[in-house]
């Protein structure tokens, strides 16, 4: 019986509604602890002033005051997690797999790592631009009814069904 | 609770629900927009559903925040370029099959190609941040 329990909870894929059920509770519990709001896209910056010289560059310096703030300690914890979660389930090691990107597009290493780049430039932009990702926004910003994170979420959705479709047309062979 | 290790722990617990309802994979993220695959529909569904009550059970409750400060909820205020913003990182979600917080878990699970994600994420910060200094509008 407990062994059953705990293969479900640390070896099994879950199903959707727990992962949702720990994901919400996540947005009035860092309210409750910490009087702060979910969100991971911000702490980017904190990683910008770490890795890249851009400590002269105002936006840097004015709101990153604290450069190993809590912004890094919980991205360092998302990163934990998925490492937790690959080692508990048997699948721990590096993998260049990554779906059916790599299944059916099969592009050359170099070529496929300026996609997902690419990908990344867009989001890490794309979400200062919007304040916001989807846990700032969609998650955190829907939760408490704000209609400036409902309008952002639908343009994020938008944006994904436009890019989604176009790869999986033109680069998946899909039907229109 | 300390804040940093507090959320250390959350962004553990996090982590590993992203990994383990499959947030992390490619062909769910990507599927969701292509209407193959609704998971992730429901993953964020059941969690807005979930801080919707928790939020409004918070704000009714006496003691919000554990210290007793008055509860203080950031709301987003959208700029004249926020969801033409929205828009670009929507088309980079469905390029990517990733977004700010499954990309670090990707990570964590040794995934290769979520890491130029990760480093693309980096670099288009800092394009915002140059892009800030002549436009501070953005």
């Amino acid at each position: 019986m407990i062994t059953a329990i705990l293969q479900r909870i640390f070896v099994d894929p879950w199903p959707f509604w727990a992962g949702g059920i720990i994901i919400g509770l996540l947005v009035p519990l860092l309210y409750y602890y910490f009087n702060t709001a979910l969100g991971v896209s911000t702490g980017y910056g904190n990683l910008v002033k770490i890795f890249l010289p851009a400590r002269h560059l105002q936006w840097i310096n004015t709101k990153f005051k604290e450069t190993w703030s809590w912004r890094v300690y919980f991205i360092g914890g998302i990163i934990l997690g998925g490492f937790i979660s690959s080692v508990l389930s048997g699948n721990l090691g590096f993998t260049s797999e990554m779906g059916r990107f790599t299944a059916i597009i099969g592009w050359p290493p170099l070529a496929s790592a300026i996609y997902f780049f690419i990908g990344g430039v867009l989001l890490g932009l794309g979400a200062r631009i919007a304040g916001g990702c989807t846990s700032g926004h969609s998650i955190h910003g829907i939760s408490n009814l704000h209609i400036s994170s409902i309008l952002a979420t639908i343009m994020f959705v938008i944006g994904g069904i436009i890019s989604a479709n176009l790869i999986r047309i033109t680069l998946m062979g899909g039907a229109w | 609770m300390n804040k940093k290790m507090g959320f250390l722990g959350f962004g553990i617990l996090f982590g590993f629900a992203l990994s383990r309802v499959g947030a992390s994979e490619f062909d769910l993220i990507v599927g969701m927009f292509t209407g193959e695959d609704y998971t992730l529909v429901g993953v964020i569904g059941i969690a807005v559903i979930v801080g919707v009550v928790g939020m409004q059970i918070l704000k009714r409750s006496t003691r919000p925040v554990k210290n007793g400060e008055p509860l203080k909820i950031s709301e987003k205020k959208l700029g004249p370029w926020s969801l033409l913003g929205a828009g670009l990182f929507g088309i980079g979600w469905g390029i990517s099959g990733a977004c700010p917080g499954t990309v670090l878990a990707q990570l964590g699970e040794g995934k290769i190609y979520g890491f130029f994600t990760f480093i693309g994420m980096i670099f288009g910060t800092y394009l915002y941040a140059r892009l800030k200094e002549k436009h501070p509008s953005l």
